[in-house]
């Protein structure tokens, strides 16, 4: 990864591509080069459709190597969606094949004059940008289906369906698993409407000819993959309960939890949980002749994903993942797996992000398009977002616009970004998060749950009260840190109990890049990202008071603990003040 | 895991005892209700430790290393000495979980603070223990390794409980009971060491 490709999709003649050397992005990957480039290149006030604009689409530091679970990949962006800067991270093969061709940065810039749809083509030779205006239109699984007959099964692909095409502000961009199925999407805060916005179709990677990033040390690299994978295996989380139910093994314990967001955020609990669990999906899914154990990418040990078979053991979706199964379900009222299944197969075909998709037709169920737990509703509903109708559109557009339209007062969403599956008046500390991260809410901003060995902020005593602010600051520097690395989230589970896996983690970077890596240079890292995040949002017009949660948390006790948000705007306004 | 003693069924009027023994293929017939909890006889008044490693027979390495999420009427436990069930309390049990708040839920972990305001409080003074019953719910990892324990020590099925049971167990026993309103049903199964 020795190299930076710009692409200027508004070049005068056509699209233009350059490539060049690192310069003052060298060593960096993932989150952290995404960030760093839309921070130092992207006018912060420009519109997040326009010219000025650019998708920064990265592989981590580790991905295209044989370490294990190293295939996670970032894209960035200021995001339509926000209006912040904006990381998106996904699986798939598309970071390994991308970083085995050499690329440490895909840059899209510019905006082209005209209707034409473009695909882009990067293999072993270099980089070709192609008009091809019979993709338009196409959804996802029918495109890949038709770019597989032009270039084959040994390739990764990065798409957009019609939603991006059409610049909906909750378009994702789908990137294929290793079955080619384009089911691993980068969801969040709309990167499939600004790749849409330079009319790239899709992005056909090609590794053919290249090999394995070579690591510096390639015995000490391969001891350190050889301790990572085993910590991975051994622990309970990582080894076993991925593995078995994957993350939706999240719903019963947060339905008890009473911290299950249900029927649009009016209680903590969803009386029809243990139908929709990851227990009761993982045993259908085997029963239908699927899968509940898959990795989203090759290289993959946890293997946390899973193949959802319909009633007649045909092939529908992947497993829908816990955001999805609640976004779709708890919070709409829904207990059928079937149902959700399908909206997570509509969902990936037209590229939309599948929990703010969710909750914005939990928010069309409160202003009475339909009612909660109408199943045939919510299809309906998805299918109008499919056809670009007027309300598609609207409802495709996110669950703040929505909840504006139909004039809902009861929006979860932080910087026009909808809350994720976790009620955060029954966890607080989660709410600190969603308040407070560069991203909009975002559960995954706070994810790496392995400051107390990374030694993040010092030792904070997590018993006492203002431990929360402290550990959302450390949590989220962790994961600005883990999602430059390109190594899945999941990891930090046996980090946080086997201090030896984190030495291995250390051990893989240091060895790959021939340096000696600490928990302090790790921090370090988090810790740059999120200055430069902050500082573009800051000169994006963003305050203090956009960390805020919707007033309705404050106001609206949950059951069954009939609490209310309680932390303090002075509380939260400390997260950064590092 | 160690040899677990069949409970007692309690005092209650007109309980018919039911004893089945069905095949290993049939323990997940049993997961469904023991995801929304079944009603097990109980020594209330004493600590969730006493309730798990005395009365359920719980080895105490796999209640610390393994059941490492519990709630308590939906409020997450962190110190099992000084926690006391009640008649009626809702006990449930998970394995390892993921994601930060996973993490956040488990019994005593780094990051408690995140749901302190739902926690359960420490309770003071276990009392002289007395017969009862307690909901209890596994979930998970937990539904295999604990379930076979659970229903040869024995368990109270209301109507509606039975019939859904009834409904998915795909092999009825044949003295399966038929025109009772409640049950306590204690189960073996073939193969299976609790």
């Amino acid at each position: 990864m020795d190299k930076i490709a710009r692409i200027d999709m508004g070049a005068a003649g056509g699209p233009k591509v350059t490539v060049g050397d690192l310069g003052e992005y060298a060593g960096l990957g993932g989150r952290a080069m995404t960030s760093l480039v839309v921070a130092a290149e992207v006018h912060p006030l420009a519109h997040a459709l326009g010219a000025e604009n650019k998708l920064v689409i990265s592989p981590g530091m580790l991905s295209g190597t044989t370490g294990s679970m190293t295939g996670r990949l970032s894209v960035g962006c200021k995001s339509p969606l926000t209006g912040t800067i904006k990381e998106s991270n996904a699986g798939g093969q598309a970071a390994q094949v991308l970083a085995r061709l050499g690329y440490a940065a895909v840059i899209l810039e510019g905006k082209p004059v005209g209707d034409d749809l473009y695909k882009i083509v990067i293999n072993k030779d270099g980089i070709k940008v192609i008009v091809d205006n019979s993709l338009k239109m196409m959804d996802n699984y029918l495109l890949v289906a038709k770019l597989r007959q032009e270039f084959g099964d040994k390739v990764a692909y990065m798409t957009i369906g019609s939603a991006g095409e059409r610049k909906l502000l909750a378009a994702s961009i789908a990137c294929t698993d290793p079955e080619l199925r384009p089911t691993r999407h980068c969801g969040r805060g709309g990167v499939g409407a600004v790749m849409g916005a330079k009319r790239v179709k899709a992005i056909i990677l090609d590794d053919a000819g290249m090999k394995m990033r070579p690591a510096k040390d390639l015995d000490k690299f391969r001891d350190a993959n050889r301790l990572f994978v085993e910590g991975l295996r051994k622990h309970p989380v990582t080894g076993e309960g991925l593995p078995a139910y994957g993350t939706n093994v999240l719903t019963n314990v947060l339905n008890e939890a009473g911290g299950y967001p249900t029927n649009n955020f009016k209680s903590g609990q969803f009386a029809g949980s243990s139908k929709i669990s990851g227990e009761a999906q993982a045993e259908l899914e085997i029963k239908r002749g699927g899968s509940a154990t898959h990795g989203c990418h090759r290289g993959c040990v946890i293997q946390c994903s899973g193949i959802y078979n319909d009633k007649d053991g045909k092939y529908l979706t992947k497993q829908p993942e816990y955001e999805t199964v609640w976004s779709h379900g708890g919070h709409c009222g829904i207990d059928d797996l079937d149902t959700i299944a399908q909206l997570d197969r509509i969902d990936d075909n037209i590229g939309v992000d599948t929990i703010e998709m969710g909750v914005t037709i939990g928010i069309a169920m409160d202003a009475g398009l339909i009612e909660f737990g109408d199943k045939a509703g919510a299809i309906r509903l998805m299918e109008e977002v499919q056809k670009g109708t007027p309300l598609g559109r609207v409802l495709g557009s996110g669950a703040g616009i929505t909840g504006k339209v139909f004039g809902v007062e009861r929006v979860p969403v932080v910087k026009n970004q909808a809350l994720p599956a976790y009620d955060p008046r029954a966890v607080q500390g989660i709410g600190v998060t969603y308040a407070t991260t560069t991203q909009g809410a975002d559960h995954t901003a706070g994810y790496a749950i392995a400051t107390n060995i990374l030694k993040v902020g010092g030792d904070v005593d997590p018993l006492k009260t203002e431990g929360q602010i402290e550990l959302s600051r450390n949590l989220q520097i962790a994961t600005a840190a883990i999602d430059s690395t390109g190594m899945c989230l999941f990891i930090a589970f046996a980090i946080l109990d086997q201090p030896e896996t984190f030495q291995a983690l250390l051990d893989m970077l240091g060895s790959f890049y021939g340096i000696t890596m600490t928990g302090d240079d790790v921090v370090a890292l988090g810790k740059k990202v999120l200055s430069a995040e902050r500082d573009f949002n800051t000169r994006a017009g963003f305050t203090k008071h956009d960390d805020r949660l919707p007033r309705f948390f404050y106001n609206e006790p949950i059951a069954p603990h009939n609490q209310t948000f309680l932390m303090k705007d002075e509380e939260l306004d400390e997260v950064f003040n590092w | 895991m160690s040899q677990t003693i069949a409970a007692q069924p309690p005092g209650i009027p007109d309980l018919k005892n039911f004893t089945a023994q069905l095949d290993v293929g049939q323990l997940s017939s049993f997961f469904p209700i023991f995801q929304k909890g079944v009603t097990v006889p109980a020594i209330v008044g004493c600590t969730l430790k006493s309730f798990l490693c005395e009365q359920m027979a719980i080895p105490t390495d796999y209640v610390t290393e393994r059941i490492t999420t519990i709630f308590l009427d939906n409020r997450p436990v962190d110190d099992l000495d000084r926690t006391i069930i009640q008649e009626g309390s809702r006990v449930t049990l998970s394995a390892a979980m993921p994601g930060l708040v996973g993490a956040t839920m488990r019994r005593g972990g780094f990051y408690a603070a995140l749901r302190q305001g739902i926690s359960h409080a420490s309770d003071s003074g276990a009392t002289e223990g007395t017969s009862g019953t307690v909901r209890l719910k596994l979930f998970n990892l937990l539904l295999a390794e604990l379930g076979p324990l659970v229903l040869l020590r024995g368990l109270i099925l209301e109507r509606n409980e039975l019939d859904e049971l009834l409904h998915i167990l795909s092999k009825l026993p044949d003295n399966a009971p038929d025109g009772v309103e409640k049950i306590f049903l204690s189960v073996s199964f073939s193969g299976v060491t609790t």
